[in-house]
């Protein structure tokens, strides 16, 4: 053990000050993040009246399509409607978009998914990457009309 | 940053905050800055670090801010304790190493699928009203305080009631989401449950002699109540019948009119009754004494506290000031050496975490979660008001603990149980939603 002699009440007055500026930063960085979390989707606490999970009338949303813009594998124009259950992009043959001709598409590359609360992007382990507007999906994320989604060298939008 | 490295930052600022609080405590005592006082952080700061590791491995998506404020909390709890008695202190860290076992292996076993607990509820209302009843049995239960709440076996203690709470939530999230229709139509027959269970707490009540559980359990149900079936006036026939019970139960049991007593009139200016000594004494010397110290405990902290390890917690001959002090008054132990500004950062925490489990029910999926998270939350929220509020002179004092915080296993253990609830539901909140 090492002992070092020093002058007692400085040492805990300086413990004190930093300890409790230390907490207030903790409470900061929390605060900070919940701020962010405003922008999220907001539903309510009490359980909506007859929305039975699996069932019920929150998978009857218009949920909108998918329109390809350009594309090695599909044809300019092409659509897919979004219904309930989710529609999974990539290279393999048990995808519902599939990509064979696009050489940068994984073989499972995204899937988008309409939820209670919006349709969402998300990249399911690809290689090269989904793109949303130009920039690189790192979580998913709420479509809104008119985004553009790319998924190696196809790209597509999402229109309402 | 991904969720799991942000809840490992927040770890770390954690395990600082834990090194100075034992660095402080160990030089107020010593007067030498030694690394035992680091290793006690060290040893903390890898326990941590494997609850992280742990949640790394079973609910990557969870919310990341949850583990690292109950480990403040935790540390916190731990720190103030060691200061009070070290000896407690050690066993406290023993505990949770265990809690932190206990969360391990809920995360374990339910990450796939939480939501199979529904099909068990049933046999979770039994447990819970069991485990409510133990203290009441002769031989094993035990009186502490006027409050039967305690199991004896062998050297070892537990309140049960901390357990039985988990489970009367994880019941009551089932048994609501099955029956809200029906309940929200608010036919008379459908109120049997609601009348079912307030009885339930009024004999609880009764049972133990503590207007706290009573509250705490009542509370949480009208609370479930509400979000399964969005009724206020369920929330408002359920208050008043409480209150109408709590009138009838302060009429005729003394225990519970003495609490009333010292709430509202702790200082006396002429003796009185003293049922302790049998001799007439001021009441702030005999049946109010704890919460009077406590309070005066809470007023020497002032603004920013004496500093960890130099409060005064026992008299010039050494007797220690207020009974129960590392459990139910822990908060006013912190008072007087974090102050006003400690306290309140400390009950920010509890406020924060509050917040992350609503937002945790809001978005979760499925009305079993939903309710789940909801109440659990509101368990932690109305069990912290209770005691807080008990030591404030807001509500007649109860012996309840401070979640995380007051020295006591079966507390701690309990309420990492319920930490990994939030953290399962909010994991499926946000990869399995499909």
């Amino acid at each position: 053990m090492i002992y070092a002699s020093i002058a007692v009440e400085e040492a805990l007055l300086v413990i004190k000050i930093v300890f409790l500026v230390l907490l207030y930063l903790f409470i900061w960085r929390i605060v900070r993040a919940a701020a962010r979390d405003v922008g999220l989707p907001q539903e309510s606490f009490v359980l909506a009246p007859g929305s039975i999970p699996g069932l019920g009338e929150q998978h009857a949303v218009e949920a909108g399509r998918l329109v390809v813009l350009k594309s090695p594998a599909l044809d300019e124009g092409e659509e897919w409607e979004l219904d309930s259950s989710a529609l999974t992009l990539g290279r393999g043959a048990q995808n519902d978009v599939q990509l064979e001709q696009d050489e940068y598409a994984s073989s499972q590359h995204a899937k988008v998914e309409p939820r209670r609360d919006g349709v969402w992007l998300e990249d399911i382990g690809s290689t090269n990457g989904t793109y949303l507007n130009g920039i690189r999906l790192k979580h998913p994320k709420r479509l809104t009309p008119g985004d553009v989604v790319r998924v190696g060298e196809t790209e597509l939008r999402y229109e309402a | 940053m991904s969720l799991r490295n942000r809840e490992l930052m927040n770890l770390v600022v954690v395990g600082i905050l834990t090194a100075l609080g034992f660095a402080s405590v160990y030089i107020a005592r010593q007067s030498v800055v030694s690394t035992a006082s680091l290793s006690y952080a060290g040893f903390f700061f890898a326990l941590y670090l494997a609850a992280h590791l742990v949640c790394r491995l079973t609910v990557p998506a969870a919310d990341p801010y949850l583990l690292p404020m109950a480990a403040l909390l935790t540390a916190i709890g731990v720190t103030e304790i060691y200061r009070l008695n070290p000896t407690d202190a050690f066993r406290q860290g023993l505990w949770i190493v265990v809690a932190v076992g206990a969360l391990s292996v809920t995360l374990a076993l339910l990450r796939t699928d939480y939501r199979r607990l529904e099909s068990y509820k049933y046999l979770f209302g039994l447990g819970a009203i069991g485990l409510l009843m133990l203290p009441a049995l002769p031989v094993i239960g035990e009186s502490v305080n006027g409050a039967r709440l305690w199991v004896h076996v062998g050297s070892l203690q537990f309140q049960p009631g901390e357990l039985a709470k988990i489970a009367l939530i994880v019941f009551l999230a089932g048994y609501l989401r099955e029956k809200r229709e029906v309940l929200a139509q608010g036919r008379l027959k459908d109120f049997g449950p609601l009348l079912l269970i307030w009885g339930g707490a009024m004999l609880v009540l009764v049972e133990t002699n503590d207007l706290g559980s009573a509250l705490l359990y009542f509370g949480i149900f009208l609370a479930m109540l509400y979000v399964a079936t969005g009724r206020v006036l369920y929330v408002g026939i359920g208050v008043a019948l409480f209150l109408a019970g709590s009138a009838v139960v302060y009429t005729y049991v003394g225990h519970v009119r003495d609490r009333v007593t010292i709430w509202l009139h702790p200082w006396t200016s002429h003796p009185v009754p003293c049922a302790l000594s049998g001799k007439p004494a001021l009441r702030q010397d005999c049946a109010s004494y704890q919460l009077v110290k406590s309070l005066y405990s809470l007023a020497h902290g002032n603004w920013f506290g004496t500093g960890l390890g130099k409060g005064t917690f026992e008299t010039t001959s050494g007797h220690p000031l207020i009974p129960y002090l590392n459990t139910d008054f822990i908060y006013s132990a912190l008072a007087q050496e974090l102050g006003l500004v400690g306290v309140a950062a400390l009950l920010l925490v509890y406020m924060l975490f509050v917040t992350r489990g609503m937002k945790i029910a809001l978005l979760a999926d499925d009305g079993f979660s939903k309710l789940l998270a909801a109440g659990l939350t509101f368990s932690f929220a109305l069990q912290t008001f209770i005691i807080v509020g008990g030591i404030l002179r807001i509500i007649p004092l109860t012996g309840i603990t401070l979640p995380f915080v007051s020295y006591g296993g079966s507390s701690v253990v309990a309420n990492f149980i319920l930490l990994g609830g939030l953290l399962l539901v909010s994991n499926g909140g946000t990869v399995d939603r499909s």
